[in-house]
């Protein structure tokens, strides 16, 4: 028989194993394939030879295709997925298949843009063709400067292709790989000594190995610029650097940033937003060592990079780097891993680290740096006050105060912002006759309301419903918005402050690709007085002159049901503080409060990250929570939660004789217990231990497979290992 | 079952108008009756000052128009809310009184 040679190949299936295929020849570790799975023809990743061991080898299929448009997957990306595939918990094939770019989890041949050079041999050049052949010139002409794509030639000529071909058959052209990486560094800023002790620092561990660093710098202490001249080094050394950002600050404006500084240096953005295509691109690029850079969101993590020298997570803290389905993957962590295994520094960045990250420093996993400046010589951190709420008259939401101050900054000329982290008009419609609120039908949440639309939106689910003429429960026509959102406000300001040129930055007025580029371009302008934005404006974002900070609606996080809530709170509120009184016009920074003893407020007005980070960790020590003991949830949901309470009550009899050393907790219904008509309940498992809890997982994860098997269709159960929401 | 006032009385307040999500206008306005009415064979004076409501396209074409105005208003009542046991008028008919 022709076929062999046998194979392990990983599927995109969610169960454990590998499957064995057969093949004429042998194929190396990482070659794409086509096989046929079930009634299916399905991609799969060759992850080694195998042995036919007890089946019938007449049984065993034949790879149908092999993909010979790339390389084999390197052993190092394989070496990850495995690691992942390991601590989370999660099928090995579904892994390495969330891992890889989309356009690599079909069975077909990909597409690769043309990244071929053309240019002139010495005959060419000395043949121009006649000025009157108009395509044929413009393409010779373009290639007498420099090399070039034909991408790049198209333009010129809609049949440069025809041309080059004819040409290169003539001897006049030739073509190849384009030429190894140079490095050219753009202006750089002047360091502050803080900023240069750090980047020595930073510099002394490049080749060196791995290590880890928690670069701790208050809000504006030029983070940025130190990873920047760090990142020369490594790419003046040939190298690669890994640069992973929370999704919301990865905007143009950064990547022209980091563009710049390398303006000769190939960059490669990788995040959610992109084509299929334009992200296998830069994903191959990575790959072949054709980018320098590779800065993304925290599906970048996974870009096999063979000659990395640095990772750099910038904003470390950010939630947005936990996967939240499917690989409950952290990225920063990953990363960690990333540089462990490719011996290599990472760099950790932030203005209000994790506590996860603290308790590491301390437990000398992590070496700390500090910037405890601003860059800005003139720069000052912004006063903070509190308006205290609980007896003042206020409208739509606004006390008199943050009016008044916000008169004063406009006509100073100052930019301010008004903070809110609720998009939308109001969080929900009720009725005061008979008590009537607008529930989401699928969702334990409310649903808010759009006014421009006359929209009711579920936040959650995304259902959607015309705003009712009367209230559904007693036909009373005078239904009320209870509280604020964003439209509220801009539409209360526009009344408020007639002068004012406004502008309202949300999810709602960004959700065109260039919208976002458009408002950013009328700040720069300065052609606004005051935004009223939504974390998306909290964020990242140095818009130089802001004056004024406003903050509304802060209270609701203090008081949660999630451990994390002030943590998250805390960080929210010193970024969006941090954006007042940047370059060198002092800020000030007003709270709306109903809270206003509260510790975290407190510690905000002394910006004292380092007191009430103690605090909070001295609170999870006490209640042992993370980072103070390693967790992991088992998460189910059905249509009823009773189904999915009864689940876990019989998973928790059957774990816990292996608990040893493990304590579980629950079953307990979700804090949000319905979610798009799903109804959810977790059973939390703690240990202080993070081996301990790895084995556990690793014997109790078949019982609950197989428990799964044995319970009702409508079930569904996911794990999430070092969880991020409670 | 009967829910039905008509009240004589003078416009004290008229509020802005608004609208409610969905679109509807509302108008809120502050009513004072003085009278004179017989009580067991007794005649008397009679105040009062009450809360009413008018929705619906007539409020956009009452709106502005009311303050000072005696009017004769012509509805049910209701309470303010559900914790709050004040009557308001809703006004379904409104005649302005000559003089």
């Amino acid at each position: 028989m022709a076929n062999d040679v046998y194979l392990q190949v990983a599927v995109d299936v969610p169960l454990r194993e590998t499957f064995t295929y057969c093949c004429e020849r042998p194929l190396p570790t990482g070659t794409r394939v086509a096989v046929p799975f079930g009634p299916r023809r399905v991609c799969g990743i060759v992850t080694g030879p195998s042995a036919p061991g007890g089946l019938d080898p007449a049984r065993i299929k034949p790879v149908l295709e092999i993909f010979d448009d790339l390389p084999p997957l390197p052993v190092s990306f394989l070496e990850m997925v495995a690691f992942a595939a390991a601590y989370y918990h999660h099928p090995y094939g579904q892994t390495l298949f969330t891992a890889l770019p989309t356009a690599l989890r079909q069975p077909g041949n990909v597409r690769l843009p043309d990244r071929r050079h053309w240019w002139l041999t010495p005959a060419g050049r000395e043949t121009p063709p006649p000025a009157a052949h108009r395509a044929r010139r413009a393409v010779w002409q373009a290639l007498a400067e420099e090399a070039c794509t034909l991408a790049a030639l198209r333009p010129l000529a809609p049949q440069a292709s025809a041309i080059l071909k004819a040409w290169l058959a003539e001897g006049r052209v030739a073509s190849g790989e384009p030429a190894a990486l140079s490095f050219r560094e753009g202006p750089v800023l002047a360091l502050n000594g803080e900023q240069q002790t750090v980047l020595q620092a930073l510099a002394g561990a490049l080749a060196q190995g791995f290590s880890a660093w928690l670069l701790h710098g208050i809000t504006g202490s030029g983070k940025t610029e130190v990873y920047l001249q760090l990142m020369a080094r490594v790419l003046a050394a040939g190298q690669q650097v890994l640069v992973l950002i929370p999704e919301i600050n990865l905007t143009p404006q950064l990547i022209e940033r980091f563009a710049a500084r390398f303006p000769d240096t190939p960059l490669v953005t990788l995040h959610s937003g992109l084509s299929d295509g334009e992200r296998l691109a830069g994903w191959v690029d990575g790959w072949q060592g054709r980018a320098g850079i590779v800065i993304g969101t925290r599906l970048a993590v996974f870009t096999p990079l063979p000659r990395l020298g640095l990772i750099v997570v910038d904003e470390e803290h950010d939630t947005s780097f936990k996967q939240q389905e499917g690989l409950r993957y952290h990225a920063r962590d990953l990363a960690v891993w990333r540089a462990h295994q490719a011996a290599v520094p990472v760099v950790l960045g932030s203005a209000t680290p994790s506590l996860e990250s603290l308790a590491n420093v301390e437990a000398g996993r992590y070496r700390r740096l500090r910037l405890t400046q601003r860059a800005h010589g003139a720069a000052r951190l912004p006063e903070v006050q509190l308006i205290d709420m609980r007896r003042k008259k206020r409208t739509e939401g606004l006390a008199e105060e943050s009016v008044e101050a916000l008169r004063t900054a406009q006509r100073a000329g100052q930019m301010s912002l008004v903070f809110i982290n609720r998009r939308g008009y109001a969080p929900v419609l009720a009725c005061t006759d008979c008590g009537w609120t607008s529930g989401c039908p699928h969702c334990s949440s409310k649903l808010v309301i759009h006014l421009p639309e006359r929209r009711l939106r579920c936040h959650h689910c995304g259902w959607d419903a015309p705003v009712p003429g009367s209230c559904p429960d007693c036909g009373n026509v005078d239904i009320r918005p209870l509280g604020e959102g964003t439209q509220r406000l801009e539409a209360a300001l526009t009344a408020m402050l007639p002068e004012a040129r406004l502008l309202r930055i949300d999810r709602d007025t960004t959700r065109r690709k260039d919208d976002w580029d458009q408002l950013y371009q009328r700040i720069q302008a300065e052609e606004v007085d005051v935004l009223v934005g939504t974390q998306m404006l909290a964020k990242g974002h140095d818009f130089g002159s802001l004056g004024l900070v406003v903050v509304l609606n802060a209270d609701s996080g203090l008081y949660s049901a999630d451990f994390r809530a002030t943590e998250r709170l805390f960080a929210l509120l010193n970024q969006v503080a941090g954006r007042a009184g940047r370059a060198d016009t002092p800020g000030r920074v007003l709270i709306q409060t109903q809270w206003p003893d509260h510790p975290l407020y407190q510690a905000l007005c002394r910006h004292d990250f380092d007191g009430y980070a103690r605090t909070l960790a001295e609170e999870r020590q006490a209640a042992r929570f993370p980072p103070y003991c390693s967790q992991a949830l088992l998460r189910a949901d059905a249509p009823d939660l009773k189904d999915a309470m009864a689940f876990l009550d019989r998973l928790r009899e059957a774990l816990e004789p292996l608990a040893e050393g493990i304590e579980i907790v629950g079953p307990a219904p979700a804090l949000m217990t319905r979610l798009a008509g799903r109804e959810r309940a977790q059973l939390s498992f703690e240990s202080c231990s993070r081996q301990r809890l790895q084995h556990f997982l690793s014997e109790a994860v078949p019982q609950v497979e197989a428990a799964a098997r044995r319970a009702s269709r409508s079930l569904r159960w996911s794990l999430d290992v070092d969880p991020q929401e409670t | 079952m009967q829910n039905r006032l008509l009240l004589t009385a003078t416009v004290e307040r008229e509020e802005a108008l608004r609208v409610t999500p969905a679109g509807v206008p509302v108008l809120e306005v502050w009513l004072r009756h003085q009278s004179r009415q017989t009580e067991a064979g007794i005649e008397r004076d009679v105040a009062c000052e009450i809360q009413a409501v008018i929705a619906g396209e007539k409020a956009r074409q009452l709106s502005g128009r009311l303050s000072g105005c005696q009017i004769e208003a012509q509805g049910f009542v209701c309470q303010r809310s559900l914790r709050n046991a004040r009557l308001v008028l809703h006004i379904e008919h409104v005649e302005f009184v000559k003089g």
